[in-house]
């Protein structure tokens, strides 16, 4: 079964939650006030960016004093009616038990105009004559809708997490799974995540799940992730640029790499592109665009880049009319994609490549393509040959059935 | 090699690719690109080798000619002062210089006092890499010559060229290629019929590695070798098709078109300028206007130059794709 790391290596106690400490003793000191009176302010409004430990505080405090916590979040309707049957009695009344209670309003960002309508006013009312303690959490506490609500709270805010912080949880993580995982991965996840704690976690899932190791080239991916964004809409804008010269700012602007967003031009031309016509001529100017890259590398003069990019942008777009083409989502250049195949794969077919090479003079990559279908053949053919010839470039039995196909 | 003779009459295949068996083990044994030969046996002869790069097609002898150089140089035990590595199986420059540096750094034994280091696919190195490269071969240059291998030399960054003496090997001549073919079906007690033969010369492309591979796995049916059966296997080693891939274009699906280019580029590991000789070799075959033809043979004349000069074969070759689209759409609409 899978199971959310972020799940699994959610804190229980107080003490477990990463950071934001002046804001946990807040937060503490002021229910701690409930054991008296009711403090000035009954409610809380925690707010700051998401995966800072906002949520796990609220359940991990109601852990640690034995309180019930009662929650509502946005995927509960927050209607005014909806709010009254949840909170309206809850905060009025005590446990069964004697048990004291906590009344969480999560996500109050999502507790919109129209569909909770009217939400937003009953717990302002529900704050003002509570018997519980209530927290409200949100991403921004200054949006206008709260300004009512602001006044019966107490504000505390949450900060993102330092890397390091951020890097030392993970590290912690890895232990625990009896992954062995390179220090600067764990820093490269933990900076992008800008401060996110379940983005890191769920980064680290997603890179490290049932590896023994985790090492710096695996999590280097991330940041082509990261640049995804960015080449799209460098892409829209050379696509559907208005003039040629706009077309070629959007290059000028970004810093993602030229000889990638070539790859990305030339992959998505055609789908974008379907006058025949026009779709030659700007093929004609990714070949140009080529040719240049060709004379920069071996003449090494880097100023005929100008030309390089001219072509890449300013070429292509001028040589599209863009009537209403409609919106063509952009594909991920299977150039770049053969590359990153599955790693198994590559693995194997790599290793018999290298095997072959050796013993015949070629890289392995020439192997797989200009002996491995050959050997197939003759494997399939002649199993005198195939014990033969698999014995002298020293191939293993589960190698032989790779180049059969059996497993395939 | 040696299994084949046990029982006499009764024919044993040997278990060795026939490309290694039969690759020649001296320059003498060189068949074809002459010029060449005759230049590298006079460096053997004064027991000196300047830096070289060989480039040219596959399977015309680039590698064979510096295996061969070396033999004739160091004699036997050539494997002492001889390194081979392949730039795009050893991950980043700083592999191959430290390599490098530990086979330059300990002097050669006997006469000769360099070692040679062969760097095969030289043109699949990135720009930044051949300037790294470029420095280690300055380095080491008392100690180590270096023979770079590639398809195109234009590849290779002018600062390097301009170190190296340049050898251009050519796609070796038909009668060379049937000589060859013949010998080692003799060698190997294959019986190759007439067309048999035509079929394999005609497959292989010029291609020499290639047109043994097909030998070979012809051979492998352990029946007498035919026009048929040839087609038969190497049909099966390469479906996708040349003229497919031009029809796709012409009749207007050009994404359709660059996926077949692909399969046959990466797949099957064509070299572009062998596409576009396939290519050529069509154009006059198709029933397009005769005007036409002409001008596709001017974009596929500027687009092989343009492999030549080192640009990507993929790219240029789409773009070819997507002329003939346009060329297909201009003629339906003439007709």
């Amino acid at each position: 079964m899978h199971v959310p790391w972020t799940f699994k290596y959610k804190p229980k106690t107080l003490s477990e939650v990463i950071g934001n400490e002046d804001a946990k003793k807040k937060i503490l000191k002021w229910i701690k006030e409930w054991d008296e009176n009711p403090p000035e302010k009954r409610a809380l409004l925690i707010y700051g960016p998401p995966g800072t430990g906002k949520t796990v505080t609220v359940e991990a405090l109601a852990h640690d004093l034995d309180m019930e916590l009662v929650q509502s979040n946005a995927s509960n309707y927050r209607t005014a009616d909806a709010v009254q049957r949840f909170a309206g009695r809850a905060s009025r009344y005590g446990t069964l038990f004697g048990k004291k209670r906590l009344i969480l309003f999560d996500e109050i960002d999502g507790i919109t105009g129209s569909a909770d309508r009217g939400g937003l006013r009953v717990i302002t009312q529900i704050i003002k004559k509570t018997d519980s303690p209530i927290i409200l959490i949100a991403n921004d506490a200054y949006n206008p809708r709260f300004s009512t609500l602001r006044k019966f709270c107490q504000l505390i805010k949450f900060k993102r997490l330092r890397k390091t912080q951020i890097a030392r949880l993970l590290a912690k993580i890895c232990t625990m799974e009896g992954i062995q995982a390179d220090p600067e991965a764990l820093k490269l996840i933990a900076e992008r995540a800008n401060g996110d704690v379940r983005a890191a976690i769920n980064d680290l899932q997603a890179l490290a799940e049932g590896k023994k190791r985790l090492t710096f080239d695996d999590a280097a991916w991330l940041r082509s992730r990261d640049r995804k964004e960015e080449i799209f809409n460098v892409l829209r804008r050379i696509f559907y640029a208005g003039s040629v010269r706009s077309a070629l700012r959007a290059a000028q602007e970004t810093d993602v790499d030229l000889d990638m967003l070539l790859e990305w031009i030339y992959e998505n031309l055609p789908y974008h592109v379907k006058d025949p016509k026009e779709l030659a001529s700007a093929m004609e100017m990714i070949a140009l665009a080529d040719v240049y890259r060709g004379r920069i590398a071996t003449t090494q003069n880097w100023s005929l880049m100008r030309y390089y990019l001219d072509f890449m942008t300013a070429g292509v777009s001028a040589s599209w009319s863009r009537k209403s083409h409609g919106w063509t989502p952009f594909r991920f250049p299977s150039r770049i994609a053969t590359m990153s195949r599955s790693k198994a794969e590559r693995g194997m077919l790599g290793e018999i490549g290298l095997r072959i090479g050796r013993r015949c003079h070629i890289s392995a990559d020439r192997a797989a393509k200009d002996v491995i279908p050959f050997l197939r053949l003759i494997f399939q053919i002649n199993p005198e040959m195939r014990k033969g010839l698999a014995r002298w470039l020293g191939l293993n039995e589960e190698m032989v059935n790779y180049i059969i196909g059996k497993d395939q | 090699m040696l299994v084949k003779k046990l029982t006499k009459g009764a024919k044993v295949l040997s278990y060795e690719m026939w490309t290694e068996k039969y690759r020649p083990r001296s320059l003498d044994e060189m068949i074809d690109q002459e010029e060449i030969v005759q230049r590298l046996k006079s460096f053997v002869k004064e027991k000196n080798v300047p830096h070289c790069i060989f480039a040219g097609p596959p399977g015309t002898g680039k590698t064979t000619a510096a295996l061969c150089l070396a033999q004739d140089l160091y004699g036997s035990g050539y494997q002492e002062h001889l390194m081979e590595l392949n730039a795009s199986d050893e991950r980043g420059i700083n592999v191959i210089r430290e390599t490098v540096k530990t086979f330059a750094r300990t002097k050669a034994m006997g006469e000769v006092p360099f070692k040679i280091l062969i760097l095969d696919e030289a043109d699949n190195m990135t720009s930044d890499a051949q300037q790294a490269l470029r420095r280690t071969m300055e380095r080491y240059t008392e100690t180590a010559r270096f023979i770079l291998i590639a398809n195109y030399s234009s590849r290779i960054i002018e600062p390097i060229q301009s170190r190296c003496a340049p050898f251009r090997f050519t796609h070796l001549p038909e009668d060379q290629i049937r000589k060859r073919i013949e010998y080692i079906a003799e060698q190997e007690e294959v019986t190759v019929t007439e067309d048999g033969m035509k079929a394999i010369i005609d497959l292989g492309g010029g291609d020499l590695r290639r047109t043994i591979n097909i030998l070979q796995t012809a051979a492998s049916t352990g029946k007498p070798i035919d026009e048929e059966t040839v087609y038969s296997v190497v049909g099966r080693a390469n479906p996708a098709d040349v003229r497919e891939m031009m029809l796709t274009a012409l009749n207007g699906d050009f994404i359709k078109a660059r996926e077949k280019l692909r399969e046959l580029l990466l797949k099957y590991g064509l070299a572009g300028s062998d596409i576009l000789g396939q290519i050529h070799n069509e154009v006059f075959r198709l029933s397009i206007p005769e005007n036409w033809k002409v001008k596709i043979i001017e974009i596929i004349g500027e687009t092989d130059y343009r492999l030549m000069q080192g640009s990507n074969e993929e790219i240029q070759l789409s773009a070819l794709l997507a002329k003939f689209v346009e060329a297909g759409e201009e003629i339906k609409r003439e007709s």
